[in-house]
């Protein structure tokens, strides 16, 4: 089992490798690649709904780029932003969040970032869950909230409950957090997070593995 | 552990800061000690302080809210106000009201795990407190489990799990029966029961009084931020209780009534030492039962109806009639399905099967819009509907939206919910129970046929529930459907002359409440525990 840093890493290298891409077929060559694990590993169905909300975006930051700088620049900024997206959920699909931050505090990161960073994640779930019975109490008393230009008159009945409920669940939080000792000095950490020789081998391995991919890219075109 | 206690001196607190002049204490001058061997029952009205008083014990109070703090509060000799929170929360575990933004971990077990790493454990220690406390519990199948896909109940043993795990001298609960039904709360009280046996200090501040008080070797009374009454329930109960903000258990009204000493404090106490033909019949609760279950068309029948999300049944083939100028309750354990049909009878879930029809017309095609003109929801929590600035326009916004706007029937609800003196002020300044009625109020502002309440009682005190009584009764005149869903069968009991009990999806029975309390199999099935009233006076006939 990799350490989280080490997938950290080549999450990077990954990303690195998206962003550099300046062709459809490159970036689609990618993006197949993640898709085919995605599928492999029988995610396909939490990938559809992520891309519900994902696509819009890409989409949008497409037709931007489009419009300021041509059609294919604008569908290559639309694929690429997909394809980076695409890399980071599937890292957040193999880890979890709490096993990141502990392993990037023995690397020297504070604790208190770490962990509201990892704790954060925990509850885009909660909040999704609190914004459909936002919209469900809305909707039942004759608001219209629907997804579109037609209800957008109405999105204050959805933001304003939904943005109080999130406040007031960052402060719940904060206080759970605060009761458990969040910020008690001399902190243990249960599992234990050590780099092996494979993970040394990757980390290193993935630079040139970088350049010999763009080498390669280089020598295809 | 014995040894480790909560003193307090002089304790004062206000959520304003010291510089507002019109300064109002929550908190007044406490003096109070608490020891491990307590199992202390904290109780009074809404708003009289009682969560208040709970923060300032693990220190939350005065380092996380910045009010103004007076006196002191000692744990196990350190002052709370001197030591970070950080310092003392292995000394005293607080369980909050809300299981839900208490657990911020990706599993059950590193949600445990989380504050023994805090305490500086060993890798050891940490593993034997974790298989100690998810025996204890009975939730070793949880450990790999997300803690925010979890049932309400499972949730609620988790986070004791976590504060048991830190093995405090004194635990301190907040409401932790609110939101339980029947199965989970004696699972609950059982646990709590053999942990305090076990030499851990319990303070419970609680408005389900027949879950706690035949527990609890100490009441204490809080009202407006003072203690009015501290002492052994046995002792107290003839004195306390003068004003009706708490709900005592029938056993505990009937001792006082027959003047019964010692007093039993539950009904299983009680039936021992009296035998039923002795029992004062006028404390008996006795359902609507005369409610007019015309023969003439129904205002809402549902037939047949099934809602299966992923190929899940969530409801099976449900079918039931509500007719004018009635309150059916439709009653079953947490998870049953119950919140699930009426959004389904609103539109807001696709039924996969059956009909819905409103006064004999078809409503299966209709909008959400549309039904919401003929059916008023007040779902649990107001706050996921409040967005406007003044009470008047929160309950105003709906019906203008649907064009059913009546200036004399909006002023009649204001009337009847007692709203005047709060309709300039801000839906989100308000306690729970005024949240609860302004959100009734814009429920039924449309004009709606149909009125649907869900667990309107969920965290409300006795004058709240006692208020709701009164107003269902007066709904009914005006000849409007009533659905009351809840697990407060004892509410359900004093409020709805038919129940429909739901259990995985299924209606099991819709009749007579005392007929289905009497019915062991159905009750049994779905978790359910008959009300004090029906186990001590039985059904009609007895």
């Amino acid at each position: 089992m990799l350490d989280p840093r080490t997938k950290l890493a080549l999450t990077f290298y990954g990303a690195i490798i998206i962003i550099m891409s300046s062709s459809l077929k490159y970036l689609g060559f990618e993006a197949g690649i993640l898709i085919i694990w995605i599928i492999i590993y029988r995610q396909g169905l939490i990938y559809l709904r992520w891309l519900k909300l994902v696509l819009p975006m890409s989409l949008f930051f497409g037709v931007i780029t489009w419009w300021t700088a041509g059609l294919m620049a604008g569908e290559i900024a639309a694929l690429k932003l997909l394809t980076l997206t695409t890399i980071f959920f599937v890292f957040f699909l193999f880890q979890e969040p709490e096993d990141l931050a502990n392993s990037l505090v023995k690397a020297k990161m504070p604790y208190p970032i770490a962990f509201v960073m990892a704790a954060s994640l925990q509850f885009v779930p909660v909040i999704n869950r609190r914004a459909k019975a936002v919209i469900d109490a809305q909707r039942s008393r004759g608001i219209p909230i629907y997804p579109g230009w037609a209800s957008f008159r109405h999105y204050p009945a959805f933001l304003m409950p939904l943005l109080i409920q999130t406040f007031q669940m960052a402060e719940d939080l904060a206080e759970a957090m605060e009761a458990r000792g969040f910020s008690r000095p001399g902190r243990t950490f249960y599992k234990e997070y050590q780099l092996k020789i494979l993970d040394w081998v990757l980390i290193a391995g993935g630079l040139p593995g970088l350049l010999g991919y763009f080498y390669i890219l280089d020598l295809c075109q | 552990m014995a040894f480790i206690k909560i003193e307090t001196e002089k304790l004062g607190y206000a959520y304003a800061n010291s510089a507002n002049a019109k300064i109002s204490w929550v908190l007044k001058d406490l003096n109070l000690e608490i020891t491990a061997k307590d199992y202390l029952l904290i109780c009074g009205p809404s708003g009289c302080g009682k969560s208040t008083l709970l923060r300032t014990f693990n220190g939350l109070i005065p380092h996380f809210y910045h009010g103004t703090f007076r006196g002191q509060v000692k744990v196990a000799g350190l002052i709370t106000a001197k030591h970070s929170v950080a310092a003392i929360f292995d000394k005293v575990g607080l369980l909050f009201q809300n299981p839900e933004t208490q657990l911020f971990n990706s599993t059950v077990a590193k949600e445990i795990i989380f504050g023994l790493e805090s305490l500086g454990l060993s890798r050891k220690k940490i593993k034997a407190r974790l298989e100690d406390t998810t025996k204890q519990l009975a939730i070793t199948n949880l450990l790999s489990k997300i803690p925010q896909k979890l049932s309400g109940g499972q949730q609620q043993l988790v986070a004791l799990a976590v504060i048991l795990a830190l093995k405090p001298a004194i635990i301190l609960l907040d409401e932790p029966y609110s939101n339980l039904d029947p199965a989970n709360a004696d699972k609950l009280r059982n646990l709590l029961k053999s942990i305090h046996q076990q030499g851990t200090g319990i303070v419970i501040c609680e408005h389900r009084l027949a879950c706690t008080l035949p527990d609890a070797t100490r009441l204490m009374l809080l009202h407006q931020g003072k203690i009015e009454q501290d002492g052994s329930p046995q002792k107290l109960i003839n004195s306390l209780f003068s004003f009706h903000a708490l709900e005592l258990p029938l056993a505990v009204k009937v001792a006082r009534k027959l003047k019964l000493n010692p007093a039993p404090l539950d009904t299983a106490s009680l039936q021992k030492i009296i035998s039923r033909n002795k029992l004062p019949i006028e404390l008996r609760t006795i359902p609507p039962s005369h409610d007019p279950v015309k023969k003439a068309r129904p205002l809402l029948e549902v037939k047949g109806l099934s809602f299966l999300p992923k190929k899940k049944a969530v409801l099976k083939d449900i079918s039931f009639k509500l007719f004018a100028g009635e309150c059916m309750a439709i009653v079953g354990p947490n998870g049953a399905g119950k919140t699930t049909l009426i959004k389904n009878i609103m539109g807001l879930n696709r039924s996969h099967k059956g009909r819905i029809q409103i006064k004999g017309q078809d409503i299966n095609e209709q909008k959400v819009s549309q039904r919401a003109g003929q059916i008023g929801i007040a779902f649990q929590n107001p706050d996921n509907q409040f967005f406007k600035l003044t009470v008047k326009e929160e309950i105003e916004v709906g019906a203008k939206i649907l064009n059913r706007f009546d200036k004399k029937w909006i002023a009649w609800l204001i009337n009847l919910f007692c709203l005047h003196p709060l309709l300039e002020r801000s839906p989100f300044t308000l306690s729970g129970g005024e949240k609860k009625r302004v959100a009734f109020a814009a429920a039924l502002a449309a004009k709606p046929i149909i009125f649907i309440m869900d667990e309107p009682t969920a965290g409300q005190d006795a004058f709240f529930r006692h208020s709701l009584i009164k107003l269902i009764k007066q709904l009914k005149s005006l000849e409007l459907g009533i659905l009351l869903i809840t697990h407060d069968l004892a509410f359900a009991e004093s409020s709805a002359g038919r129940w429909l009990v739901l259990n995985n999806g299924q209606a099991a029975f819709p009749g007579d409440p005392w007929q289905i309390m009497e019915n062991k199999k159905i009750m049994g099935q779905a978790g359910l525990k008959a009300t004090d009233s029906f186990q001590l006076f039985g059904n009609k006939n007895a």
